[in-house]
């Protein structure tokens, strides 16, 4: 009787563990925010924030969940960053006054709940991102969530992760340069993989 | 037409010129040309989307004063006979609002580097402020001044900074030379006062401080920038008429400007 209840215990303690808010923290080396422009209305140019931080509350059992993410507008990376002979690189560019404004803003977050669920996962975040001091709503689609043992750890470690994408518009922030020849809207894809919290 | 004002050189130049010109010719005969200059920068601020008040960015705050400068500037003309001081103090006060405007970058930087170019910003303004007012009775030299500081600081911030500085900074240029193209023509009956003064001085001094501030130019062109008003000073052939002595002193004026473009691109290459 007493291992019958051992086992049951043992069986229930991973499902258990969904019945209480758990904690993430975004893993930085496997996590970037994208976003792609249209340039001069022929095709989307694609650049990405090396850094990324933050933190993801999931309750699968509620069905509820929030997310904070900080990203450093200085790590804007187009793939452009040696000036050569003109006087900056694209990337020394978007950090100015003209973009993202870094020497003041050197950081834009998003903060936002989970507004929709398929199944067991979240599927749309609803938030508000905050850039160059202005804050605006963003919905964010999210695809292929799941969450499971990390295999590197031979499940000691358990993690989530999945891929959520959304669009804003640039002028709505105040980034106003450029337009139209690099579009207003902007669309934006964040890979994103988090450890729970010990 | 939306293409036309997208383009670069309708927005910093065509139409801050046209603007400029306008508003020189049409209120040179009350005494208010010298509104030609910040009208002209405005025009080229409100079609690069950059007239707004919210959120209260660096940018933004330098808008704010940009519309106070030449309003001041009125007041000063028309309601007071300013003294010798008068340059000084509004320099001081110019210069404590330039703290103000980019607060928000000082107090991310760490603390002595935040005093000094924090420091550096007012002193550079209150500078550039005193010694253009010092000249406005001068029409042809204040004149002479907001085209080369406009030019400076523009082409300065296209090749060091942003480009929506760079296009701010030649549209104050463009204002400026419409003002002294209406000049040359009224010649001392055309009056920049202290509204031009202040306008080009404020608004060229926050083009230059917000470059080094926020796009990390180097300190020196803040230097070397306030050697125009000094530059205006040279003498002039008195008895010259005055499109002669407008071209002479603008001379003076852009060969320091032109020096100051010229470190900017080697310092940026």
């Amino acid at each position: 009787m007493k291992r019958i209840a051992v086992a049951l215990v043992a069986i229930a303690l991973p499902f258990a563990a969904f019945a209480a808010p758990e904690s993430f923290t975004i893993d930085p080396f496997h996590s970037h925010p994208h976003f792609q422009v249209k340039h001069l209305d022929f095709m989307y140019m694609t650049g990405r924030f090396d850094k990324m931080s933050g933190k993801i509350v999931m309750d699968t059992a509620a069905k509820s969940g929030t997310v904070e993410l900080a990203i450093e507008t200085g790590s804007v990376n187009t793939g452009d960053h040696e000036k050569g002979p003109r006087s900056r690189s694209r990337d020394e560019h978007l950090k100015t006054a003209d973009f993202f404004n870094v020497a003041e803003f050197p950081r834009m977050t998003f903060k936002g709940a989970a507004a929709r669920w398929t199944g067991e996962w979240p599927a749309a975040i609803e938030g508000q991102l905050t850039l160059l001091g202005a804050t605006r709503p963003v919905t964010l689609t999210v695809e292929n969530w799941k969450c499971g043992p990390d295999p590197r750890t031979q499940g000691k470690r358990y993690m989530c992760g999945g891929n959520a994408s959304g669009a804003i518009k640039r002028s709505e922030f105040g980034m106003k340069f450029g337009i139209p020849n690099l579009s207003d809207e902007i669309r934006l894809m964040i890979g994103i993989e988090a450890f729970r919290d010990q | 037409m939306n293409d036309l004002l997208n383009d670069p050189a309708v927005l910093g130049g065509v139409a801050p010129l046209a603007v400029g010109l306008v508003l020189a010719a049409a209120l040179v005969r009350v005494r208010l040309a010298g509104l030609a200059a910040a009208g002209a920068f405005l025009t080229a601020a409100y079609l690069m989307g950059s007239l707004s008040l919210w959120p209260p960015t660096a940018t933004r705050k330098f808008m704010l004063l940009a519309v106070i400068a030449p309003a001041l500037g009125v007041i000063v003309d028309f309601a007071f006979k300013p003294n010798r001081a008068a340059g000084m103090l509004l320099g001081a006060l110019f210069a404590v609002a330039s703290v103000w405007v980019f607060w928000s970058v000082l107090v991310q930087r760490p603390m002595g580097e935040a005093i000094a170019l924090g420091g550096g910003v007012a002193v550079f303004v209150l500078w550039l402020i005193a010694f253009t007012m010092a000249l406005r009775a001068d029409a042809l030299r204040t004149g002479a001044i907001g085209l080369a500081l406009g030019l400076g600081t523009g082409i300065g911030a296209i090749l060091g900074a942003t480009a929506l500085f760079g296009l701010l900074g030649t549209a104050l240029a463009a204002g400026s030379g419409g003002f002294l193209l209406v000049a040359m023509i009224y010649g001392k009956r055309a009056a920049g006062g202290a509204t031009l003064a202040l306008s080009v001085s404020v608004i060229s001094a926050l083009i230059a401080a917000g470059a080094l501030v926020l796009a990390n130019t180097p300190w020196w062109s803040l230097a070397l920038l306030a050697l125009i008003p000094l530059a205006a000073r040279l003498p002039v052939p008195e008895h010259a008429p005055a499109w002669l002595q407008a071209i002479v002193v603008s001379l003076y004026t852009l060969a320091v400007a032109a020096a100051y473009c010229v470190l900017a691109w080697k310092f940026a290459a």
